[in-house]
């Protein structure tokens, strides 16, 4: 009977085996990689989830862009819920010299319904959880914008028309849904200060929110009396809305991780079947003379798989242990996109993360370690005896159910786990084509280059299927890297490139009618040239040809964000410069007053609207119907004003609107903008230049961390090349041997080992750099529409990149090759 | 203890089935020691392995002790193995990645001995390698190396020891040495032993002689020991 102990006395007698410490560090890799992710999402999901409601400051949130009907709230309270009322607006705050775009909110008692306010006195001081509000006349801020305007706690601000006195710090604040200006700092305030302020006027955006909250049952009926009397202006968040809208804006990172992740594990897959292998062949004798000894099979499983299992176990320990430090990288990377309060970690994602490691081992190293229970006994005869080889299905099998199995976990369906597979099979087997071209490729200058290249060069024509494998996974890696480098780089510097010099930064909106001509008068009195000023109207559609949109449109325009908000509507005589007609004719002088509309072309193409079409549109309570007389074509990055739907004069200039313009500020001239926020509390700047910062942090941010994630996959390339030299390594050792046997150097044989590794790494940068152009390319002409420049410097950085890594990598590990004396391989048969 | 009955192998080759064995019939009492010789090809190690229960014949019987291995299956010739059978080999089958101490308690760890350290290192002694201990097989010489494997061969304390070659990859010196250890550890502990050599001086040291020629026993002579 064979023991668990002796099992662990060969499992610490063999650590030392190359094989051994590959198989355990592709492991830690994958789980690494995976762990990092799992407490990362977990963290934030369950951040999410167990905050939605105090995230949200309420059970249910009513978000209107006016005030609803006061008998909606009397119903609340008649149910036994509580009601209360807030109103957000993005305004122009100014302190001291400094001023600032910020999202502002008015509370009265009660707030938050749910969860709780925390505040700080001072800057950086540590938040506490508080149950009071400002006092009127005062006002808590975020930190930011104490740092932006360069404030202190007890200095004054002034919001619109109104001066408030700072006194404490938020540092987390429930509610924040709704509210388009969602990532400006906050200032929070009375809504007893609000009419001081002067902000509110007729036609200002503003963001009213009801908040109720009470026990479960009495909220769900709540919630199923009011949603019929919703009007099209309404959006009700309940706990399960909040998540969704707060996750949605991480769901594509963590997509992007996901599948990052799921490249580490493969590639550590590979890695651990190369090692388990080797492992296993290393074993034969072992397994045939323990066999002589009397172990039967059974015994040679109770052996080798306790060994198995507790590497499994530790390097899946191991890997957790990094996982979690690595997610911290990750909390770092992401800490803007992230809520304020993150929670906890969970044993969980060490669950999953061992479960991913024990996966991986049974789907990548068992069939070759299974393969040590058929060694027959006779091979300590008769050396030449080997076990039956794993059957093909069985191997593959096994991997590809692990990949699979980790894969669904990841993506959570089926169609998309199928499809990723098919993709990525797909993938691999076009570039396996290709890096097999381009090895074939290098054979043929073989005859060009000195010896020591064509030592290399040979040995991985020799070697093809292992080289084709490594090439593979780098050129698979550094390709994944050089796409999210070039288009994090590249997509920010080539819009902005597109944009000419004086392209306007800044737009005013609010402007109310009775002072558009005074605002023209004060902005070219300033000196600054503005755009024409728009008129604008909110309103939506409801029905295309008589069909309530949502039955009107395909499932996936449903979701269309011009659906779901109002739209700005507006009127003029003049086409825009930058505007195209594609179909029908723009406004005549004898059009003013018809019923017509032009519409935008994409959002015509997204929602099936064509020449001729029946738009049926709401404005406050009122509706009235429109005929589409032109499809537009809009350059939505020329920053001027735009509109989806423009009307021709008199056709919807009854409703209230207010006017919208453009303007273009060099950073001196900022400080205008005090003056006119000071002249026209109402009007809100949003500073683009601002905006696209912002935009491009958040961008850059997530682009970071993917890549940080990527590191992971580049390791486990590296397991999969050190397992690859592990098996070539008793070849090697031979092959040294005899060089140096018929008076090679040892000079010589490294130089040979050096372009190699260097050949190989340059090859699989070549090949990154192919992919990563033909993939750059698809992306920005089909999904980002920009213009496709050749990315050169990406077709010199990648191969060197690669031959440098991939060289010093290689050459490093195959110093044993000549470490070890000629003699000593004689010896050792 | 051993008994072989119109023992036959053959193999199915790319030129056709080649008979290895024909017709070998033995007894080998306790107690005995036994050489096999012949020229290289002549079936003396297939022969050997058939003894030994490391694989079936096409043909005959081969009784071990009490049991008769046609009737086992591999895991059942595995067990009657390791109660009553040693192996030496010419290529010694020592595991790299273990010292000599560790390649010596292998035999004793898989039954489960108690103490197997102590009592490895007690054979090492014995085989006078008390010194290398931890050293690793690459780190002895061939004739250190084939003395831990016979200290392997003996932890367990088999009834019957089969050596195919023992002194095959070794100088005659060495070799000389090495078979001394081999006699000697066979008459303290009361051991059967099998010998496969082509090494005539080695052979007339055993008490019978069976020599193979084309899978066929030509001779089987009983000597006085020449020692
Ligand atoms: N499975 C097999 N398939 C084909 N031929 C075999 C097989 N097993 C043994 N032989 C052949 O049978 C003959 C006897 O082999 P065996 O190893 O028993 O010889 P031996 O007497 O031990 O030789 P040596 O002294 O060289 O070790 C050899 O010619 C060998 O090639
Ligand atoms: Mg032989």
């Amino acid at each position: 009977m064979i023991r668990w102990q002796l099992a662990m006395r060969l499992l610490v007698r063999n650590r030392r085996s190359g094989e051994q410490r590959i198989l355990v560090a592709a492991l830690v890799i994958a789980v690494a990689a995976s762990t990092a992710i799992g407490f990362f999402t977990d963290r934030l999901g369950r951040g999410m989830a167990n905050q939605s409601a105090d995230f949200l400051g309420a059970d249910l949130t009513l978000v209107s862009p006016r005030p609803v009907d006061a008998a909606w709230i009397r119903e609340a309270r008649a149910a036994g819920l509580q009601a209360i009322e807030t109103l957000a607006f993005a305004s122009v705050v100014v302190g001291g010299e400094e001023l600032l775009l910020s999202g502002v909110k008015a509370v009265q008692d009660g707030f938050p319904l749910r969860g709780s306010m925390r505040t700080a006195p001072a800057p950086f001081a540590p938040g506490a959880e508080t149950r009071e509000l400002p006092r009127p006349g005062e006002a808590w801020v975020a930190q930011q914008l104490l740092t932006a305007l360069d404030l202190q706690v007890g200095d004054p601000v002034e919001v619109g028309a109104h001066r408030l006195t700072i006194t404490r710090v938020i540092t987390f604040e429930p509610g924040r849904v709704g509210n388009p200006f969602g990532t400006a700092p906050r200032l929070l305030m009375r809504m007893a200060d609000v009419p001081a302020t002067g902000v509110v006027q007729p036609g200002s955006r503003l963001t009213y929110q009801y908040l109720f909250a009470g026990r479960e049952g009495e909220v769900t009926k709540f919630r199923d009396w009011l949603e019929p009397r919703l009007g099209p202006s309404h959006e009700l968040v309940g706990v399960k809305e909040g998540r969704r809208a707060v996750g949605s804006a991480l769901e594509r990172a963590e997509r992007f991780l996901g599948l990052s992740v799921l490249a580490a594990i493969v590639l550590a897959g590979v890695a651990v079947a190369m090692a388990a292998r080797r492992y296993s062949e290393r074993h034969f004798d072992m397994s045939a003379m323990l066999r002589c000894m009397g172990a039967s099979q059974q015994d040679l499983l109770g052996l080798y798989l306790p060994q198995l299992l507790v590497l499994g176990l530790a390097a899946s320990a191991a890997g957790c242990l990094l996982g979690w430090v690595a997610q911290y990288g990750l909390l770092y990377l992401l800490a803007d996109l992230l809520p304020a309060t993150p929670s906890t970690p969970q044993a969980w994602p060490v669950l999953a993360g061992v479960a991913t490691g024990l996966v991986t081992l049974a789907g990548f190293a068992l069939p070759p370690v299974m393969r040590l229970k058929d060694v027959p006994p006779l091979r300590v005869l008769r050396r030449e005896l080997l076990p039956l080889p794993s059957r093909a299905w069985l191997v593959y099998g096994a991997a590809l159910s692990a990949i699979v199995a980790v894969m669904w976990t990841y993506t959570d369906s089926w169609p998309l786990t199928l499809s990723v597979l098919s993709g990525g099979i797909l993938l691999v087997a076009v570039l396996s084509l290709v890096a097999l071209l381009l090895l074939l490729l290098s054979q043929r200058l073989n005859t060009r280059v000195g010896v020591a290249w064509r030592f290399g060069l040979n040995n991985l024509w020799r070697r093809r299927r292992g080289s084709v494998n490594q090439i593979l996974a780098f050129g698979l890696t550094l390709m994944a890297m050089a796409v999210v480098a070039l288009v994090r780089t590249d997509l920010l510097t080539t819009w902005q490139r597109q944009l000419p010099a004086d392209v306007p930064n800044h737009f005013a909106i609010n402007i109310l009618p009775d002072q558009v001509e005074s605002f023209q008068a004060f902005m070219e009195n300033a000196g600054v040239a503005t755009a024409q000023l728009y008129p604008m109207v909110r309103g939506r559609l409801v029905e295309i040809n008589g069909i309530a949109v949502r039955k009107a449109v395909t499932k996936e325009a449903r979701s269309d964000n011009s659906l779901n908000r109002e739209l700005n509507l507006t009127w003029t005589t003049e086409l825009q410069e930058d505007n195209r007609i594609l179909e029908g004719r723009w406004w005549q002088p004898d059009d003013t007053g018809k019923p017509w509309v032009s519409v935008e072309s994409r959002l015509a193409g997204r929602m099936g609207i064509g020449m001729g079409d029946e738009l049926r549109f709401a404005i406050g309570e009122q509706r009235f119907t429109a005929e589409v007389a032109s499809i537009r074509n809009v350059k939505w990055d020329s920053f001027r004003p735009n509109f989806y739907m423009v009307f021709p004069p008199q056709v919807i200039e009854r409703f209230p609107a207010t006017y919208i313009t453009s303007f273009y500020l060099q950073k001196a001239e900022k400080p205008l903008l005090r003056e006119l926020v000071a002249r026209y509390p109402a009007v809100t700047v949003l500073e683009m230049d601002r905006v696209i910062e912002q935009v491009g942090r958040i961008f850059r941010q997530v682009t970071l961390a993917v890549e940080y994630v990527l590191v992971f996959t580049l390791l486990a390339g590296f397991a999969v090349l050190f397992a690859a030299l592990q098996a070539s390594q008793d070849d090697r050792l031979y092959e040294g041997a005899l060089v140096r046997a018929l008076g090679g150097s040892r000079r010589q044989l490294r130089a040979g080992h050096l372009a190699e590794f260097t050949a190989l790494g340059g090859l699989a940068g070549l090949l990154s750099a192919m992919g990563a152009e033909c993939l750059v390319w698809v992306l920005y002409s089909e999904v980002l529409h920009l213009d496709h420049r050749f990315q050169w410097p990406l077709w010199i950085i990648a191969p060197v990149a690669g031959a440098l890594l991939i060289g010093a990598a290689g050459y490093w590990g195959t110093r044993a090759v000549v470490e070890r004396s000629p003699m000593l391989l004689l010896r050792n048969q | 203890m051993i008994a072989a009955q119109n023992l036959s192998k053959r193999v199915e080759t790319a030129a056709g089935p080649l008979d290895i064995l024909t017709n070998i019939g033995l007894e080998i009492r306790e107690r005995e020691a036994v050489a096999i010789v012949g020229v290289s090809g002549s079936g003396k190690s297939t022969l050997l392995g058939l003894l030994a229960g490391l694989d079936l014949p096409s043909a005959g019987e081969v009784f071990l002790s009490r049991h008769r291995l046609n009737d086992l299956d591999e895991d059942g010739r595995a067990r009657v193995r390791g109660e009553l059978v040693g192996f030496v080999f010419q290529s010694f089958q020592l595991l790299p990645g273990l010292t000599a101490l560790e390649n010596v308690m292998l035999p004793l760890e898989l039954k489960g001995a108690r103490a197997p350290g102590d009592q490895a290192t007690e054979l090492l002694t014995q085989v006078g390698l008390q010194g290398r201990l931890q050293h690793y097989p690459k780190q002895l010489s061939g004739g250190e190396q084939q003395r831990v494997a016979i200290a392997r061969a003996f932890a367990t304390e088999p009834a019957i020891l089969f050596a195919d070659e023992p002194t095959g990859n070794l100088d005659n010196v060495t070799g000389e040495r090495v078979i001394d250890l081999l006699f000697r550890l066979n008459q303290d502990k009361g051991t059967t032993l099998v010998l496969v050599t082509h090494d005539e001086h080695l052979a007339v040291r055993c008490d019978r002689l069976i020599r193979l020629e084309a899978g066929r026993v030509v001779a089987d002579v009983e000597e006085t020991r020449a020692s």
